[in-house]
């Protein structure tokens, strides 16, 4: 629509209404003060009403002189102002809560932007708590999420580049990196990749993480979702890129490799043996999960031979009454863990907790004594499901109990051998994948010993002086090793 | 055809890679029945034909490099094309392919009848060929890199098997080996040439090539890979020689997964299942390798692209590896293989080395 200013205060409040279809909540208001029209408009709810009436239409209202646009910019105590010749623009602010105040024969309007924006306090962190080290998590306020990274990466070297996503219903993204650490090409790809999108809307940063993601035929997730501050800014401080879209509370961290799914910040709060010795319980426990189901499946199919001969004797007698095959004695129990999960992931926590008991107490053992499954096997699919739950990713966590259930049917199906195939598919399969273009399985391939300090190990801090090669970072010194080891100890010796 | 090849930087890879690809490439098939082979030729001076196959590797190894050194990026296909001329060049690299192709097959079929004899005797030959083939084209498609990564990772997943062999060295009984030189020479070179089977893949060398980043640190990996392979070749024939009596050495076709079988942990009773099974993992670099050789020469040779042959390849793997079914068939399939690598592998490359020199002896005695 072309509309040219000055136009008449009826004419504009028409076509204000008109373009907000008639909004219930569109307040217009003419204050005709000294012979002029001032008019002042806004949506009721998108804006800090007590703000709108001491600091602006008391000023206005108790003034002497006639207003021009100029002295509404610089006599009002308001600092967010804007001047709008184009209507759409003056709409599309206005629904962001800006009030608008045209006066009667002027060529612009003006916009105060006086947001009122309704969110939750920081909070602790649910989904992926820490024992130890900062609680807060993230909220769905952008504004809050920015002034809580700010404030942990204080440098002036923190870029945050915005850009705006969605054709129908636009979001606010950020792109943030430091400057001198961060890969241009990295930089480059996350900005291109997110320019490039061609989506009505973005629900959330999960929605964003996977239209950008290098493959989506995939279960494994090629970047990191966290709701953790101190992750994401201790992941842009080691040179990683993040992300963060509007009304959304988790953030997205790029380029990862594998194994940084097995990180946890918690690991460098605790000293280095128990950080490497927890991480390394999880690649254990990773192994365990995938392994041990199809294993107790393809050798009580199969493979008796196996078995030592004590075990194999209790195993008998404890599989004696069970009328199922092991694969279809394995699937009801890991179906029955997953039921269980997803049950109580849904309800209230308290009930959840009851559900967890019933669920896993009196149904397995129930389970046992009809005859159902083996003991064995219910220590085993416990001792799975649990190791499941170790991954400090939720999505790897899921990723990984996903597949599973493929392992356990080749394993009924071909024994031992089913199992190597589908362990050198997936081993293949990763070898395949990329996050922003890097080597997903780095720094096995491409073998990079030095980076295994921060995959597989943690060494204690005077020693990593290094950072990781495959982030490419522009600086690839953390300090000098001969400043840390330095001492100046009182004690001589 | 081009007698050099020229890459963009991504597709190449460290020279340090190249010990994992000479090396996992050479270790396959043969490794698991080597012992038997040598001490049907050599008896229990076996070792000394390792030792002697091992000393001419090197030298095979240090020949191939000096060929490759006397061009600037070329590979085996294009010096044929240079040294013999296009139709000559591309029939003897057309030789090269069906030799690679023979040598696919050996390996596969090989595998296949371990697995029916150690673990499933009545899994049929056509699914066991299905899982080999569809993870071979699986890693093809990714490209080089994917190869050379399967490679390495591979590697580091069924290295750990050579460990267990402590298990079996403490049965050895060393009067095995006594007394040493019994053999006639004669039997140990036979034997010598016995080993070959089990080495076949250093001409992936003669390959990749081109494809290494930093070429003057060739050499080290290359041979240290070769070393490492001889090293296992060793290990495994010096303890089936003490650890069988020599008769039974003779029957036990294969002897290395046979050691297996003495290996129990507390929660694991018969390790040879999962050794055997696990072995698919030592299988699978060789494939890829050999299939990835294949469709990067035809498409050097002929410029067909990769896909359609990778899948082309495939098929007939599939179909030639199903009809060839009794035990003597894959028996003479093996000592072919053996005998045809022999040749191509270890007396060619000193053909074309000389060839080279003698037509740098000719410029010269031109120029000057």
């Amino acid at each position: 629509m072309v509309t040219r200013f000055p136009m008449s205060a009826e004419e504009f409040m028409n076509i204000v209404k008109e373009e907000l279809n008639d909004s219930p909540d569109l307040i217009q208001k003419v204050f005709q003060i000294k012979g002029q029209s001032i008019i002042v408009q806004y949506i009721a709810y998108q804006i800090k009403k007590d703000r709108l009436e001491r600091d602006l239409l008391e000023v206005i209202t108790s003034s002497n002189n006639r207003w021009t646009n100029e002295d509404l910019i610089n006599k009002i105590p308001i600092s967010s102002t804007v001047q709008e010749e184009k209507m759409d623009k003056i709409i599309q602010q206005m629904i962001h809560g800006s009030v608008s105040i045209y006066i009667e024969g002027e060529k612009n309007v003006v916009l105060f932007a006086l947001q009122n924006q309704n969110h939750r306090s920081l909070n602790r962190a649910e989904t992926e708590s820490l024992v130890f080290g900062p609680q807060v998590s993230f909220t769905e306020s952008l504004i809050t999420n920015l002034n809580v990274v700010r404030w942990r990466l204080d440098t002036e070297d923190l870029v945050v580049e915005k850009l705006i996503v969605g054709e129908r219903i636009q979001s606010e993204v950020r792109i943030v990196y430091l400057k001198s650490l961060a890969n241009n090409e990295n930089v480059e790809t996350m900005r291109q990749r997110i320019k490039d999108l061609k989506v009505a809307e973005v629900e959330d940063t999960s929605v964003l993480g996977q239209l950008i993601e290098d493959s989506s035929s995939t279960v494994f997730p090629q970047l990191i979702f966290t709701e953790l501050p101190d992750r994401f800014c201790t992941s842009i401080s080691r040179g990683r890129i993040g992300v963060m879209v509007d009304k959304s509370p988790t953030m997205l961290i790029g380029p990862m490799n594998l194994f940084s799914f097995f990180e946890s910040t918690e690991d460098l709060y605790m000293r280095w043996n128990m950080g490497t010795f927890i991480r390394s319980l999880r690649f254990i426990a990773m192994a365990l999960s995938i392994i041990l189901t199809p294993m107790y499946v393809a050798a009580l199919t199969f493979h008796y031979e196996i078995i030592p001969s004590t075990l194999l004797v209790s195993l008998g007698q404890s599989r004696a009454t069970v009328p199922f095959p092991p694969v279809l004695e394995a699937l009801l129990l890991e179906m029955l863990i997953e039921l269980l999960r997803e049950a109580g992931a849904r309800l209230p926590t308290k009930v959840g907790q009851t559900m967890g008991i019933v669920g896993g107490i009196v149904l397995g053992q129930a389970a046992v004594e009809a005859g159902f499954t083996s003991n064995i096997l219910i220590i085993i699919i416990a001792l799975s499901a649990l190791s499941s739950f170790t991954a400090p990713s939720y999505l790897m966590g899921t990723a990984i109990r996903l597949i599973r259930f493929p392992m356990i049917l080749l394993a009924g199906a071909w024994g031992i051998i089913g199992i190597v195939f589908a362990l050198s598919f997936l081993v293949i399969h990763l070898l395949k994948q990329k996050s922003l273009g890097r080597p997903y399985l780095s720094p096995i391939y491409p073998f990079q010993w030095n980076d295994f300090n921060d995959s597989f190990f943690r060494v204690p801090f005077p020693k990593n002086t290094g950072r990781s090669k495959y982030l490419m970072t522009k600086d690839q010194d953390r300090y000098s090793k001969a400043k840390a080891s330095e001492r100046k100890d009182v004690d001589p010796t | 055809m081009k007698t050099n090849i020229r890459l963009n930087p991504d597709k190449s890879v460290q020279a340090f890679y190249l010990f994992f690809i000479i090396h996992t490439s050479q270790i396959g098939a043969g490794l698991m029945g080597v012992p038997r082979i040598l001490a049907l030729e050599a008896g229990v001076d076996a070792w000394i034909s390792v030792l002697i196959a091992g000393v001419y590797l090197h030298f095979i190894a240090y020949v191939m490099l000096s060929i490759l050194k006397s061009y600037d990026n070329a590979d085996i296909l294009g010096i044929q094309c240079d040294l013999f001329g296009k139709w000559v060049g591309k029939t003897l690299g057309l030789v090269y392919v069906l030799y690679i192709f023979q040598l696919l097959l050996t390996v596969l079929k090989n595998y296949i009848e371990v697995v029916q004899v150690f673990v499933f005797p009545e899994m049929p030959i056509w699914l066991m060929a299905l899982f080999l083939i569809s993870l071979m084209v699986y890693s093809i498609v990714g490209g080089f890199r994917v190869v050379v990564g399967t490679s390495v990772i591979f590697f580091f997943l069924t290295i750990w098997l050579a460990f267990t062999i402590y298990k079996p060295i403490t049965y050895m009984d060393l009067e095995h080996f006594l007394p040493v030189m019994q053999t006639s020479p004669w039997d140990v070179l036979k034997g010598a040439q016995q080993v070959t089977f089990s080495v076949l893949g250093l001409e992936i060398l003669l390959f990749v090539y081109p494809y290494i980043q930093n070429k003057k640190e060739a050499a080290l990996p290359v041979h240290l890979g070769v070393f490492f392979t001889t090293f296992l070749i060793m290990l495994v024939t010096v303890v089936s020689i003490g650890y069988f009596s020599p008769d039974q050495l003779k029957q036990t076709v294969w002897a290395t997964l046979s050691l297996f079988k003495i290996i129990s942990f507390s929660v694991l009773e018969r390790f040879d299942f999962i050794a055997v099974a696990l072995w698919m993992m030592v299988i699978i670099p060789n494939l890829v390798l050999f299939g990835w050789m294949i469709v990067h020469s035809l498409k050097r040779l002929f410029n067909f692209s990769e896909k359609p042959s990778l899948y082309t390849l495939a098929v007939l793997l599939f179909i030639i590896s199903v009809i060839i079914e009794e035990r003597i068939g894959l028996n003479e399939l093996t000592n072919w293989t053996g005998r045809i690598g022999f040749w191509i592998v270890f007396i060619y490359p000193l053909f074309i080395y000389m060839v080279i020199i003698l037509k740098k002896l000719l410029k010269k005695g031109q120029t000057s």
